[in-house]
């Protein structure tokens, strides 16, 4: 884990980067580094450095004012190119020499990441969802040999559950990773991608709900194998998914199945006001919180498990055993031998002791390994065969994906 | 300080070498208060210090000691089982990490438990809370204190260090990963105290209530040393003590008073004057009655009327005042007597006319007429309230049901037999469970450990308690229900029967059994006519009898949440207790027990529901005994006697059972306040109103019933709106052998088809209760008692079977007096006949009798045949009272004298779109009026169409200026595509919902392009209300005026209230929910409660006073009708915006009720409700400074002005009720 700093004042220099491009109007952008650093890079596999401008931050915040009214909810920008810099350092942090050869960028908006990271050798899938941002990213995309694929599309309404056909900005995932030119791999195998996005705050939770199905189904983007997500979370998410068994706010069910489910880097943590809103108020819409920190917004690189789909899980069973760890920490207070019990199991506290789980602990202060290894032991018994769980099964895998 | 951030695990690591169970617990508890200590720095390096020192000194501690002490502090945490946990954890330590120096951290940890816990136990009102609160915490308490004594020393350190290390926890768990001297930023926590100062406040009215009600209990197990014990507890502690009231002493001074204690009675009322109280009658009354039961010096009698009178308070009003019990009011007057031997009782208090002008005939004495009798012999009346007495004393009734005709399976037979042992080991192993549970309260005496639950398991008979848990098990459906609604129900039940107990116990019962045979007298055909309303001839004999205001039960209600509590604490008991062998259906297991109940949760979205479900082998084993006997309470059966008429908010309707004249939302006491506020006199037509609709006699319609049972034990009938039985549902898509195989797919048809045979189940248990409850009275005469909603609606009460119900209840009902049809009587049964096909709509009265006499054939073919012939009825728009007309026109005609032919059948007059006529006669709309037939014309006029035709006009004007979508909608306009958003204008329908419903209706158009769904449904949402707005220009006047009023009072801080033109008080129960968490073992509810110092929800105030002020006007001008109708001599019932009567009377009920429209219209109802609003929330006192009041009293002021139209017009409208 790397236990990321915020580059103290990243938030303030910005402003000031601001201020000043403001009152001295637009001065004339700087070229990229010199091509000599691009070539050594190609050498590495990477493509060279096309030398893009990055726009300033003013820039990028009245192009995003111009599209401003096509769209309805609040969404995040990254505006300033040092922000950019940074996360772009982030991403590319820790890459092996197998790392995925192309990032998605999910909605770049006005571009500034997208060039940065393009001036950095990647190669970009941009999949943007406000129709207005699109022929600003198409040029881009035209002046360039490849390197940039932009994709109409909205990565929050990936795979919807609705019958019938999608209508744009829906988009299925097949379509996707064909276009990125991305074929499957073994769950295994090295990431096959990497994501980049920010999630939106309004129903945050869900969202990470969502991943955290598609992930335990190997359904969506995980059909493909482990792919590798950075996102910016709000900071009191991200204490959720890093909580400690025990800690009474932050251990929840989607605790324990997230860090079964994935290794949680945090990467990066920046002051909301870093970022660029839509909001027509200009307000940062942070959302509220009330017991846990949230002053941030946290960028967390979430790798998928290698060895998730070891013992008794597997992809077919694995929504019980999402269900059995929510029907746990639904009272976290609770001890875990009553919820056995009220199962109609008879021989609990005999399990508990062959898990070596002490056997009067509270839901929550069993740690995620136990509950992997208490659901492996609890195939073995017939209690998810005998037919009462599946009803419920059903309607919460339904609930949450609806 | 490194020694510490070595124990800490670093954020990085899940698990490592094991975090010990106690540094997690107490770490959660200390991150919690992170934020809210974030400034005062000031302290930071004083706290160092102290804290350097401390490290030091703890290092110091050797290890060994420390272990002794960690076990024996183990159970201090807030729950008995964390004992074996810190063993196990202990012995983790020593063997994955022995060398980390954890102990004296943890140890550290809990002292902070143990300092926070006393800091808790030092706030007297957290103890207090705790008489609501979960009396788990009281007990960690206790023994957090006993062992607190013995470590003196080790608690010498204060509490600010306490803090301060949760602090430098909560700190190296953040960002940062340092624990350095700037995480550590001081702060003490001082723990919050609630203020009670507040006497307004919710959680102080519940827990008034609850002492009181706790307190009543005592009083009737005639336990008057508990009652004191308890009281006690609460008058010793002076942050308690603020809970008691007068009332609360009087409660104990009247169980010592049963006794004869006087001693008791006079320390209480020295308590009473300590505690800065005042005696108030009640409490003098105890005092007599005291004295009456023991013959004391009359020396101390002399000296309680003397301090009574320094009260200022006559003796007299003891007996208009008090609400005596039992032989009370005897002993007081004993008392008195023995020192005024003359002393007589007040007379009764001359009853007071209503004198609102609407009803100045209704109320004169010389215009009154003797009130109609029903066709019984007083001997019979008093039979049949003697079988009404029995079932309500039984509270349940288990009847057949309409499904036993058929025959038994083996397979029925042998669950029946298993079900039958199953139940009767369950009640032996529930009573346990109770009495054990029971038994453990009970050893709970003193203040802090105290189970307020106690003495509401000790009110009824255990069995009852069985029974009523048991019962539930039989009506839980396979689905599992919420636990809230369960809890609920077991709650209330438990009230409900501790009621009628009271009621017997107090004498109540006889009384009322006295004046109910005398009662009996006004309605009865043998005895003397007599010029009275039921409500005064009641109150008259009352008054006769002397029972004075003793026939109303001194009763205090329980609070919504000691229901809840109530409940679950029986739920719980249930759920523990009922067990079963788990190889019942398959002998293959292994035999051992498993619960019949379980608790799970259900997921929705963002929350979490808790819910009971049975086990399947359990409902496998219910389906297949297919048990025929249903249980109800005995208020879902219609009384079986005239009911007892409302006299009073409290008292009328049922016998026994507990009836409030005004329904509320769980929680909600604004209403029953409010109406007790209001002079009695003020509520004289409502209540007469009620007893006049409970008052009409029914039977039932025995053709009709048996043909609809004979299709509900066959196969029922969707078409027919039959529900048929499960067994008739699609069969399930494929059995799953292991159904995380599924595929998306077949996991969609799978949930589709749970979906529908949930659905099916609860239809078809709707109908099975309807018609069982019917074929149960099919041979009696019954009556539906009455009450009302908040704004003045009124509804039967009985739940499941009554003539609000659908077609299928409508159909088989008739009044149980008949009358004869007269010369158009027959004529209109046939125009009713053709109103129900829903055929000629748009006809004139004599072109629908002309129909009828054209489809003759047809209709008495139906009638003859409704099963075998042409079924002609069966597609009608209700076709059960097709039918049921069919035959009664069938009947009448072939009769030898039609006009003679006696008829019991209720033909319908509807008000066509009530709500509009309401607001076009309030706004004076004339062509608004002529839609809503308020002006007279041949043809039926249909708001709907006009509203259409409107829509196109302006459609056809936009579409010729170019606009695309006015184009696009070329002969899409019409009349249904309207007609749901101009029927719900009335009911304040805002555009958003409006369009969804366009784009409803739009979707049902095949051929309409989906491209243009929202384009075309946002258009034709802003047509329609610019063309009511064209016609109905008043209205929308007046809508805006009443939406903006009551947003400006609900944004004052207040609710919206008014008075009905007839004096009925009103307020709109919306509040900004609070919700409270019940802590429960099983599960945290969280209730919603609703009170009256909570802040108005302004949205709703707002959206809701449009529609609610014009229900009050319709369930004025039913009420009004009803009243003027039996002035007439007429039945009259009404559901809603439809009058029911008989068919010779229809044309004078059609009169009446244009009159009083008229007159009610004739009203200054706008004014009235201006000037009533100005006066409750401008009142000159209040500050009118304030620039909100100016706006206030500028909007209530300004009465929307009016329009040209004449009322007296709808006096010849044939159509306004048609």
């Amino acid at each position: 884990m790397l236990a990321g700093r915020a580059p103290p004042g990243a938030a303030g220099c910005c402003r000031r980067l601001l201020a000043a491009t403001l009152a001295a109007g637009l001065r004339p952008l700087l070229r990229g580094p010199p091509p000599c650093w691009a070539t050594a890079r190609r050498a590495a596999g990477q493509w060279p450095s096309p030398g893009l401008r990055v726009p300033e931050a003013a820039e990028a915040e009245r192009l995003v004012q111009q599209v401003q009214q096509t769209s309805v909810a609040v969404r995040r920008f990254i505006a300033c190119p040092r922000l950019a810099r940074t996360v772009q350092r982030c991403l590319q942090s820790g890459a092996s020499p197998g790392s995925p050869p192309v990032l998605l960028e999910c909605e770049p908006g006005p571009g500034v990441l997208t060039r940065t990271l393009l001036n950095a050798g990647v190669r970009v899938v941009a999949l943007e969802s406000n129709p207005a941002f699109l022929p600003n990213l198409q040029s881009l995309e035209n002046s360039l040999d490849g390197q940039l694929k932009v994709i109409y599309g909205d990565f929050c309404r990936l795979d919807p559950l609705v019958t019938g056909t999608l209508k744009p900005p829906a988009i299925c995932s097949e379509k996707l990773f064909e276009t990125m030119g991305v074929a499957a791999v073994p769950w295994r195998a090295d990431s096959p991608v990497k994501i980049f996005g920010i999630l939106p705050q309004s129903k945050e939770r869900l969202r990470l709900w969502r991943h955290l199905f598609a992930l335990y189904e190997c359904s969506s983007i995980y059909r493909y194998g482990r792919a590798e997500l950075n996102v910016f979370i709000s900071e009191k998410e991200y204490k959720v998914l890093t909580g400690k068994p025990g800690n009474a706010s932050a251990y929840q069910a989607i605790t324990v199945l997230f860090q079964l489910g994935c290794e949680i880097q945090l990467l990066h943590m920046e002051p909301w006001s870093s970022f660029l809103t839509n909001s027509k108020n200009g307000g940062l819409a942070i959302p509220k919180s009330v017991r846990l920190p949230n002053d941030h917004l946290c960028l967390v690189r979430l790798t998928p498990q290698q060895n998730l789909f070891t013992g008794g899980l597997n992809p077919t069973n694995s929504a019980i055993f999402i269900f059995m760890v929510k029907q746990c920490l639904a009272k976290p207070k609770s001890r875990l031998i009553d919820r056995l019990n009220s199962w109609s199991l008879d021989n609990s506290s005999q399990l508990l002791r062959e898990l070596e789980i002490p056997e009067n602990a509270q839901t929550r202060n069993v740690y995620p390994e136990d509950y992997k290894r208490l659901f492996e032991a609890l195939q073995n018994t017939n209690i998810f065969t005998e037919t009462w769980w599946h009803d419920e099964i059903f309607e919460t895998v339904r609930n949450i994906n609806l | 300080m490194s020694l510490l951030r070595a124990v800490l695990p670093g954020p990085g690591r899940l698990r490592g070498a094991g975090i010990p169970w106690s540094i997690l617990r107490s770490y959660s508890s200390a991150s919690a208060k992170e934020k809210a200590k974030r400034n005062a720095t000031c302290e930071r390096t004083e706290l160092l210090e102290v804290l350097k020192a401390r490290v030091k000194q703890l290092q110091a501690t050797n290890v060994p000691e420390v272990t002794v002490n960690k076990v024996e502090l183990a159970p201090v945490g807030n729950e008995k089982y964390q004992d074996p946990l810190q063993k196990v954890v202990a012995r983790r330590e020593e063997g994955e990490s022995p060398a980390r120096p954890s102990s004296w951290v943890q140890k550290l940890k809990e002292e902070m438990h143990i300092q926070k816990l006393k800091m808790g136990q030092t706030s007297p009102i957290a103890a207090s809370e705790l008489a609501l609160e979960a009396e788990v915490e009281d007990k960690a308490k206790d023994k957090v204190k006993g062992k607190a004594k013995d470590k003196k020393s080790l608690k010498t350190p204060k509490t600010k260090v306490v803090a301060a290390w949760s602090q430098s926890h909560a700190g190296s768990h953040g960002v940062h990963g340092k624990p350095t001297v700037a995480a550590v930023k001081a702060g003490v926590k001082v723990p919050r105290r609630r203020v009670l100062d507040d006497k307004e406040s919710s959680q102080f009215k519940i827990l008034q209530q609850t002492v009181q009600s706790n307190l009543e209990c005592f009083l009737f197990l005639q336990q008057p040393e508990e009652a004191e014990r308890f009281l006690l507890m609460y008058h010793r502690s002076p942050a308690k003590r603020k809970l008691l009231n007068v009332s609360a002493y009087n409660v104990v001074m009247r169980s010592w008073a049963r006794k004869g204690r006087l001693q008791r009675i006079n320390r209480l009322f020295s308590m009473l004057e300590r505690a800065g109280l005042r005696p108030n009658l009640d409490s003098y009354a105890a005092a007599l009655e005291c004295m009456g039961r023991n013959p004391f010096s009359t020396k101390a009698i002399w000296r309680f009327m003397q301090q009574l009178k320094h009260d200022g308070f006559h003796v007299d009003e003891l007996f208009q005042k008090c609400l005596f019990e039992e032989d009370e009011k005897e002993k007081v007057l004993k008392a008195i007597r023995m020192i005024h031997p003359n002393y007589e009782l007040p007379p009764a208090p001359s009853s007071q006319t209503c004198n609102s002008s609407l009803l100045q005939d209704f109320y004169s004495k010389e215009k009154m007429l003797p009130y109609p009798k029903l066709d019984f012999s007083a001997q019979e009346l008093r039979e049949c309230f003697q079988k009404q007495l029995e079932l309500e004393m039984n509270n349940t009734i288990t009847i057949e049901s309409v499904e036993s005709s058929k025959p038994l399976t083996p397979q029925a037979l042998k669950a029946r037999k298993l079900l039958a042992t199953l139940r009767s080991q369950w009640h032996d192993s529930v009573l346990q469970a109770l009495q054990k549970s029971k038994h453990n309260m009970s050893k709970l005496k003193t203040a802090s450990k105290y189970n307020v639950l106690y003495p509401y398991l000790c009110l009824l008979p255990e069995d009852e308690y069985v029974g009523i848990m048991l019962e539930m098990l039989n009506t839980l459906s396979p689905q599992g229900e919420s636990l809230a609604v369960l809890a609920k129900e077991l709650g209330s039940k438990v009230y409900n029967r501790y009621i009628t107990q009271r009621k017997l116990h107090s004498g109540q019962l006889e009384k009322l059994r006295e004046v109910y045979e005398d009662y009996i007298q006004l309605l009865a055909k043998d005895s003397q006519p007599a010029k009275y309303l039921p409500r005064e001839y009641w109150e008259k004999l009352v008054a006769e009898a002397g029972f004075g205001p003793s026939l109303t039960l001194k009763s205090c209600s329980w609070s919504y949440m000691l229901l809840m509590r109530l409940g679950m604490h029986m739920l719980e008991l249930l759920v523990q207790a009922v067990k079963m062998p788990r190889n019942i259906l398959n002998p293959r297991l292994e035999p051992r027990l498993i619960p019949a109940l379980y608790h799970i949760y259900s997921f929705r979205s963002s929350w979490q529901v808790g819910l009971i479900k049975p086990h399947p082998v359990f409902s496998q084993i219910m389906s297949d005994a297919a048990e025929t006997m249903l249980t109800f309470n005995s208020s879902a059966i219609p009384m079986l006697c005239p009911p007892v008429p409302w006299t009073s908010p409290n008292f009328g309707a049922f016998v026994l059972n507990d009836t409030t004249l005004m329904r509320f939302v769980d929680g909600a006491v604004q209403h029953q306040l409010l109406l007790e506020q209001c002079p009695l006199v003020n509520l004289h037509p409502v209540l007469d109103a009620l007893n006049q609709l409970g008052n009409c006699a029914w039977k039932i319609n025995q053709p009709v019933l048996d043909i609809i049972i004979s299709i509900f034990n066959d196969k029922g009938n969707e078409k027919l709106d039959i529900p048929p039985p499960i067994s008739e549902a699609p069969m399930p898509p494929a059995a799953p052998s292991n159904p995380s195989s599924l595929n998306k797919a077949q996991k969609h048809e799978l949930l589709l088809y749970k979906k529908k045979a949930a659905e099916m189940h609860s239809l078809r248990m709707d109908a099975l209760y309807k018609l069982s409850i019917a074929n149960y009275v099919r041979d009696k005469v019954f009556w539906f008692p009455h009450n009302m909603d908040f704004r003045g609606r009124t509804y039967p009460c009985p739940p499941y079977f009554n003539h609000l119900g659908n077609d299928v209840t409508r159909a088989i009902l008739l009044f149980a007096e008949g009358r004869p049809l007269g010369p158009k009587g027959l004529d209109w049964l046939k125009i009713h006949l053709i109103n129900l096909t829903g055929l000629k709509k748009n006809n004139s009265l004599q072109e629908r009798l002309e129909y009828a006499n054209e489809i003759m054939e047809e209709i008495l073919d139906s009638a003859d045949h409704p099963l075998t012939g042409r079924k002609w009825w069966m597609n009608t728009d209700e076709p059960w009272q097709a039918l049921a007309c069919c035959m009664e026109v069938a009947k009448a005609s072939r009769s030898p004298d039609p006009a003679a032919y006696i008829s019991h059948f209720p033909v319908h007059q509807d008000g066509s779109c009530n709500g509009l006529q309401h607001y076009a006669a309030l706004g004076r709309d004339l062509i608004g009026a002529i839609s809503v037939n308020l002006m007279p014309c041949s043809v039926p006029q249909d708001v709907y169409s006009a509203v259409a035709r409107q829509v196109e006009e302006l459609r056809k004007k936009d579409a010729e200026h170019g606009v695309k979508i006015a184009q696009v909608l070329q002969g899409f306009i019409s009349r249904k595509v309207v007609k749901q958003t101009v029927m719900t204008v009335v009911y304040g329908v805002t555009r958003y919902g409006g369009r969804l419903q366009m784009e409803k209706r739009l979707k049902e158009i095949d051929d309409f392009p989906e491209e243009y769904l929202w384009e075309a449904s946002h258009y034709l949402v802003k047509q329609v209300f610019n063309g009511i707005k064209e016609m109905f220009s008043a209205t929308r006047d007046i809508q805006n005026w009443l939406t903006e009023s009551a947003k400006l009072i609900a944004q004052s801080g207040r609710t919206v209230e008014w008075v009905t033109p007839l004096g009925l008080p009103i307020v709109q129960p919306y509040y900004r929910s609070k919700s409270t968490v019940l802590n429960c073992s099983m599960q945290n509810l969280s209730v919603k409660s609703t009170s009256s110092n909570q802040k108005p929800d302004t949205v709703k105030q707002k959206n809701a006073f449009p529609p609610n002020f014009i229900h009050s006007l319709d369930s004025t001008h039913m009420m009004l009708t009803a009243l003027h109708c039996l002035r007439q001599g007429l039945t009259f019932v009404s559901v809603h915006d439809c009058y029911w009567t008989h068919a010779l009377t229809v044309d004078v009920m059609n009169e009446v009720c244009r009159q009083q429209f008229v007159a009610l219209h004739s009203e200054k109802i706008l004014q009235d409700l201006s000037e009533f609003m100005l006066e409750k929330y401008c009142s000159p006192d209040r500050e009118t400074r304030a620039p909100w009041q100016k706006k206030l009293m500028e909007q209530l002021s300004n009465v929307p002005k009016t329009g040209e139209l004449d009322l007296k017009n709808v006096m010849d409208s044939t159509y306004f009720f048609s």
